[in-house]
């Protein structure tokens, strides 16, 4: 901190400078441990078992091709068993498990999340801003105090209330519990605040209904916010365990991501690391390419979730 | 006008849902919480405050809070200290502030059931890269200190699956996931605090760098503190993914890390036992509404004289 101030934006590009460097050396040590768990497991999606137990082959592997017992135990000939250890974890990660289709549902569940999120609080959030009626403070209160419920910690009677009304193992299960978001409402609303009423009298002059200009003139603004908030809706679903695992029991078409990957870790013997590394990474990799494609505008989403 | 009438069916459907999916389980964990239910039953009796005793009094109950407060008095002081840290060096740095910003953000991004069974496996007795590494510096200056050369003598310890370690280890998985969202928001609380005051505090003599922490920074940085130690309260006590993916039975060796959400889950999901899970319930919604309240109260007041 002294340094940055003290030199000042004269000092020249490249002297050195001790405490400078300690700093960085620092914070390359936490990086180093930051980046350790997503080099092992980028690194042994690439290997092959041999190699992760004796932990060797540097970070890509030898990529040596080596027999896989198990199609030689369906019947086929040694030759055609032989493959290459990369094209072995990933292909076997895809085909043990439908990979695939876990993550078309982490797209269907996050998605109808998000969409119905939206559809629900911003109507809300508009009428909190912009109208007056009766009972409007009340409704304001009541979101203020949704707010210190976290979703999570009322799992339970939210289960039984599905499981009364035989909705478990359903996609129904995995969005209801998420449909309303009083987080969504209270961010809506705190940035039509700032929305001047004369758009909206303009609108409203111009013979618009009340409902068009919700999804005409209000949406259309509140694009920077929405966007905001679709990066913390969509993170925190895609990335959650807890629920998916308390309302999805056995019906493997219905698992989301994260889901998926435990079942897969459930038979893994020695032998399934590498595959269960390879999917990790397909697990993991959406997320993260879209956060290092936009970083900005994920870590204010995300950082938004904060207000929680 | 249509207009007197639109709102209803702009607040309707959020009041509707907010009431039954968030109101109404209250409600109904309270009333559980009382009975002996059990999902299939048809009937349950009331029980009175039997579960709420057992809560506070069995040791299996003592040990849920014993591995709860644990986790969530390391994490969020070591999680908070550690995102202020990081934060304050690459606000302070000319250059690659940008490039360590991204790197410790990304274990925010990750799914944490996903890093869990990486950390599993890196921390794995025999194949894995953490102990592996640790034996190549046997025969060094290290065995020196008596546990490396413990660790070199017999084997270094099963991270996960000692009693003795368990808890720590998740919890430095916990701070590894949770500390880079911290430092996020303490970089935006720094880049919002006025270069003026830095100039003005020096000229009131506060001349070295920990005079201008102690002196500006800091208190500029007190509405951001309440919120980022609130936050991680509220998250570190919902912690489950990684307790469940590394003992699914059970809570980790002796218990130990029998954290409140497993509890919930463990006694009324995989055991059925609905009333006492609720009681859990209802005492964990306590901790978190409060902390919440609390947060509240403060940044209001900070607001106020800030």
């Amino acid at each position: 901190m002294s340094d940055a101030t003290a030199q000042g934006a004269g000092a020249p590009a490249f002297r050195f400078s001790t405490a400078e460097t300690a700093k960085h050396a620092v914070l390359i040590l936490g990086a180093l441990i930051v980046l350790l768990p997503f080099y092992v497991m980028l690194s042994y999606s690439f290997k092959s078992p041999a190699e992760i137990m004796q932990n060797t082959g540097g970070f890509f592997g030898a990529q040596l091709p080596f027999r896989d017992d198990y199609c030689v135990k369906l019947g086929n000939p040694v030759e055609a068993c032989m493959v290459t250890p990369v094209i072995y974890n990933y292909t076997t990660a895809f085909q043990k498990a439908p990979l695939l289709r876990y993550l078309l549902n982490g797209v269907i569940v996050t998605g109808s999340i998000f969409v119905i999120q939206v559809l629900v609080a911003l109507p809300c959030a508009y009428a909190l801003a912009k109208l007056r009626f009766w009972g409007r403070e009340a409704v304001f209160g009541l979101v203020l105090f949704c707010l210190l419920i976290p979703v999570h910690a009322i799992a339970l009677p939210l289960y039984i209330m599905l499981a009364k009304v035989g909705l478990t193992n359903s996609y129904a299960a995995l969005i209801i519990p998420w449909t309303i978001s009083v987080f969504g409402i209270f961010l809506m609303r705190q940035f039509f605040m700032t929305v001047p009423d004369d758009l909206i009298d303009a609108a409203r002059m111009d013979g618009m209904s009340e409902f068009s200009i919700v999804w005409n003139v209000m949406l259309p603004t509140a694009i920077p916010a929405l966007m905001a908030f679709a990066i913390f809706s969509v993170v925190a679903h895609w990335n959650d365990y807890f629920w998916p695992r308390i309302v999805i029991t056995g019906n493997r078409d219905l698992f989301t991501p994260p889901l998926g990957l435990r079942e897969f870790k459930g038979d893994a013997d020695g032998d399934n690391y590498g595959p269960m590394m390879a999917s990790a990474v397909v697990i993991v990799s959406p997320l993260i390419v879209a956060f290092l494609l936009a970083q900005r505008r994920f870590i204010e989403g995300i950082t938004l979730s904060g207000m929680k | 006008m249509a207009r007197s009438r639109a709102h209803l069916w702009f607040i309707g459907p959020a009041l509707v849902l907010m009431v039954l999916i968030l109101i109404v389980p209250i409600g109904i964990a309270a009333a559980l919480s009382f009975t002996d239910y059990s999902l299939g039953n048809s009937g349950a009796s009331f029980v009175g405050v039997e579960n709420y005793e057992k809560i506070f009094t069995r040791s299996t109950y003592e040990k849920m809070f014993g591995a709860t407060f644990r986790y969530v008095g390391v994490v969020v002081p070591l999680s908070v200290g550690l995102g202020l840290g990081a934060a304050l060096l690459i606000h302070s740095l000319k250059r690659f502030g940008d490039l360590y910003k991204t790197i410790y953000f990304l274990p925010v991004m990750a799914a944490l059931i996903a890093m869990a069974i990486v950390w599993e496996f890196a921390l794995h007795p025999t194949i894995g890269i953490f102990n592996s590494t640790l034996e190549r510096g046997c025969g060094t200056v290290l065995e020196n200190w008596g546990w490396y050369a413990k660790g070199c003598a017999r084997t270094f310890p099963l991270w996960l699956n000692n009693r003795d370690y368990a808890i720590w280890t998740v919890c430095f998985i916990g701070i590894w996931q949770a500390f880079g969202f911290n430092m996020v928001l303490y970089l935006a609380g720094l880049t919002s605090i006025p270069r003026d005051l830095y100039a003005a505090a020096e000229m009131d003599g506060a001349r070295s760098a920990w005079d201008r922490f102690r002196l500006v920074t800091w208190p500029m940085l007190g509405p951001t503190t309440v919120f980022v130690v609130t936050i991680s309260l509220i998250r570190s006590f919902q912690v489950f993914d990684m307790v469940e993916a590394f003992y699914p039975h059970g809570g980790g060796p002796s218990k130990s890390v029998y954290v409140m959400m497993f509890a919930i889950y463990e006694k009324a999901i995989q055991q059925n036992l609905m009333g006492i899970g609720a009681a859990i319930t209802v005492v964990f919604l306590g901790f978190v509404m409060v902390l919440t309240l609390i947060q509240r109260t403060l940044i209001e007041r900070r607001t106020h004289y800030g």
